[in-house]
């Protein structure tokens, strides 16, 4: 009955899902791959079991091991998180069939949002819009699609039948180029979910990306809670989301909401999900699909609903209704939030690993941050490069907004870089700061802040701190040259020289 | 000592005096200047202003990072500075490029051969590291020689994947 969860997961979303558990009195138990035995997850459950090696298909994905784990910690539920095996029927399966309950909608709604043409099938059938495309049609060779192509009409997307975050998504131009693209978007598709069939879809331009957070009990009582604006995306990777949306007004949030609602309920959804749609210039909005889990962006909305969303799953989870009706959501303030990745903005957004050294959070009225690492955590090439999400609430957006670039500032990490400068460039933004944006904007039209444009450009600050530093470092090395000219030990050389730099 | 700093072609001269005092075209500012136990961020107390930056030296020169603002400097001293006029240098244009993996990862595809001329911006290699594909491009235009490296290997950060001339 929801006494004990197993965490099937890591990282900030481990200790999300932790924290709600600690304040429902409920137990815990983490696991963790040979990379993570120092993980925060790790030292704040209450229980602990060693799962394999570092690659998420030998620890994090092992269903078997998991089930395992269950068994042995006495675990009677499990919450998946978000990404691993969180959108996997099979998993939801095997809890179900080891007695375990699973935090999550039941294995035939995953199953039937999990593959995208089926989702599409559904959705449209209960009379919700959808993006033209082929994804209802099933999987077709690479001669068919092409054939199929100028019916639909370019640009369109090549998208993984399997996929998610962006993984196996190719953009189409023209016929010509379709056949690399395609080749492209199998290899990675495959590589990523096992599974290298695509599908097409007409590209709706100057798109913005809206989700509604649905949460679904077991007797059919289904709510909306308001949206999130995701359309800040760099590679189909979300960076930046907001609530309200800057696009959103009562009526247009009313209809998609009520089409949510209708889209969960096409699949007798339960627990908590996501509908996600596309909006165009027109405020037109079709399905895009639905994520059948907790959202890493799931935070903003608790900020301006109140609602603690993970402990919201665990009550339906145990079978009890759902603590609020539609009309006792209230929308309040403006909530933003901003992903903390290991990436280097200067520098193409590489994954940066390494060490971190020394991290300062920021804390103050109105911010949250949830993450995982601490000064002395290990940022490894195994698994995805978020390592924090700082979200502030604001009365406003605009107080949202000056709040974020105050706390973007107080934010130190140390050891990896960090994308924290390009929240700084966008947060400065013109069009930013006007809220329109649509989905490419990162892409193609955002540049990182050009120093001498604006006026905090510092150069002058710049230059002596940069002397500075490389004055200290010269002085350094002369000492090290002159090493082999000493006539006394390293030691005691040390000490004078220390006694020479006070 | 003597220093000639410049961002964006703009040229500072700033000349330590002592520990606590500096020369900058022409006029005195007083400085307290720490790095945070020991790491690559700093702090700066310049006549009362106080400043923090992180500060990172890389193959283009200095990086200092500074509210949100990223500065890229050279620093010379003025007996480098004199050495480098007389040499005339154009020596860098002509040096190899090593491209190094900046992080541990799978080499998914080598899009360019040995002998194949490259442009600036031009992929070279594309790395899967934390379950995405990198697309690592070349600084400048150029040769490709000694490609050391082939689809499927794995390899550890800073390794050397190929060179361009």
């Amino acid at each position: 009955m929801v006494t004990k969860v197993l965490i099937a997961n890591r990282g900030e979303i481990a200790i999300r899902i932790i924290r709600a558990c600690r304040e429902l009195g409920i137990e815990t138990v983490a696991v963790y791959s040979e990379v993570d035995r120092q993980a925060l997850h790790v030292r704040y459950a209450d229980k602990a079991y060693f799962l394999g090696p570092a690659p998420s298909r030998d620890s994090y994905l092992r269903i078997d091991k998991l089930i395992d784990i269950a068994r042995k910690s006495g675990a009677d539920a499990i919450h998946p998180g978000y990404g691993f095996l969180a959108e996997r029927e099979e998993f939801a399966q095997a809890c179900a069939d080891a007695g375990i309950t699973f935090i999550g909608p039941k294995p035939s709604a995953i199953a039937a949002m999990g593959d995208k043409a089926v989702a599409r099938a559904t959705v449209s059938k209960a009379g919700v819009p959808v993006v033209p495309g082929t994804e209802d049609v099933g999987n077709l060779s690479d001669n068919e699609l092409l054939a199929i192509a100028p019916k639909i009409g370019f640009p369109l997307l090549i998208k993984a039948t399997a996929g998610g975050g962006g993984k196996g998504m190719r953009e189409v131009r023209s016929l010509e180029e379709m056949p690399t693209l395609l080749a492209a978007a199998r290899r990675e598709a495959e590589a990523a979910f096992g599974d290298g069939n695509v599908y097409l879809e007409k590209l709706v331009e100057g798109a913005r990306h809206i989700e509604f957070q649905i949460l679904a009990d077991a007797y059919g009582n289904v709510i909306h809670l308001g949206e999130r604006d995701c359309s800040l995306q760099r590679r189909h990777q979300k960076l930046v989301e907001e609530t309200p949306s800057p696009i959103m007004d009562e009526d247009l949030r009313q209809r998609m909401g009520a089409v949510a609602v209708k889209a969960a309920q096409a699949v007798e959804y339960l627990n908590a999900g996501t509908i996600e749609f596309l909006v165009d210039k027109d405020k037109n909005f079709y399905f895009l699909e639905m994520n059948t889990r907790l959202q890493v962006e799931h935070p903003i909305t608790e900020m301006v609903t109140g609602i603690d969303i993970v402990k919201e799953q665990i009550r339906i989870a145990r079978g009890r209704p759902l603590s609020y009706r539609q009309e006792d959501i209230k929308l309040t303030g403006a909530s933003i939030e901003c992903r903390i990745n290991a990436e280097d903005p200067y520098n193409g957004f590489l994954p940066s690993t390494g060490r971190i050294t020394q991290m300062i959070i920021p804390t103050g009225p109105g911010v949250r941050v949830d993450t995982g690492v601490f000064a002395g955590s290990e940022i490894t090439p195994y698994y995805d490069p978020l390592i924090a999400k700082l979200i502030v609430w604001g009365e406003t957006r605009a107080q949202a907004i000056l709040r974020m670039r105050r706390a973007l500032e107080e934010y130190r990490i140390v050891g990896v870089r960090t994308n924290i400068p390009f929240h700084q460039s966008l947060m400065d933004s013109t069009r930013f700061l006007a809220g329109q944006y649509d989905t490419r904007f990162v892409e193609e039209r955002f540049a990182m802040t050009d120093p001498e444009e604006d006026k905090e450009y510092l150069p002058e600050i710049a230059a002596i701190i940069g002397t500075l530093v490389a004055h200290q470092q010269t002085q350094r090395s002369a000492q090290i040259v002159r090493r082999g000219a000493r006539d006394t030990s390293n030691w005691k050389w040390l000490g004078r020289w220390e006694r020479l730099q006070r | 000592m003597k220093y000639i700093t410049s961002i964006n072609g703009r040229e500072y001269r700033i000349e330590i005096v002592d520990e606590h005092h500096i020369l900058i075209d022409g006029r005195t500012q007083h400085v307290d200047f720490v790095s945070i136990s020991g790491q690559p961020i700093y702090s700066l107390i310049l006549d009362g202003r106080s400043y923090e930056s992180f500060v990172y030296e890389t193959e283009e020169g200095w990086q200092v990072l500074m509210r949100g603002r990223q500065y890229v400097m050279t620093v010379e001293d003025e007996r480098e500075k004199r050495l480098r006029m007389a040499g005339g240098r154009g020596a860098a244009e002509s040096n190899e490029f090593h491209l190094k993996a900046p992080m541990p990862g799978l080499v998914v595809s080598v899009p360019v051969q040995e002998g194949q001329a490259v442009t600036k911006g031009q992929v070279l290699v594309i790395l899967e590291s934390m379950k995405m594909q990198n697309e690592l491009k070349s600084p400048r235009a150029g040769t490709v020689v000694r490609v050391r490296v082939k689809p499927g290997d794995t390899v550890e950060q800073r390794q050397t994947l190929l060179s361009v001339q």
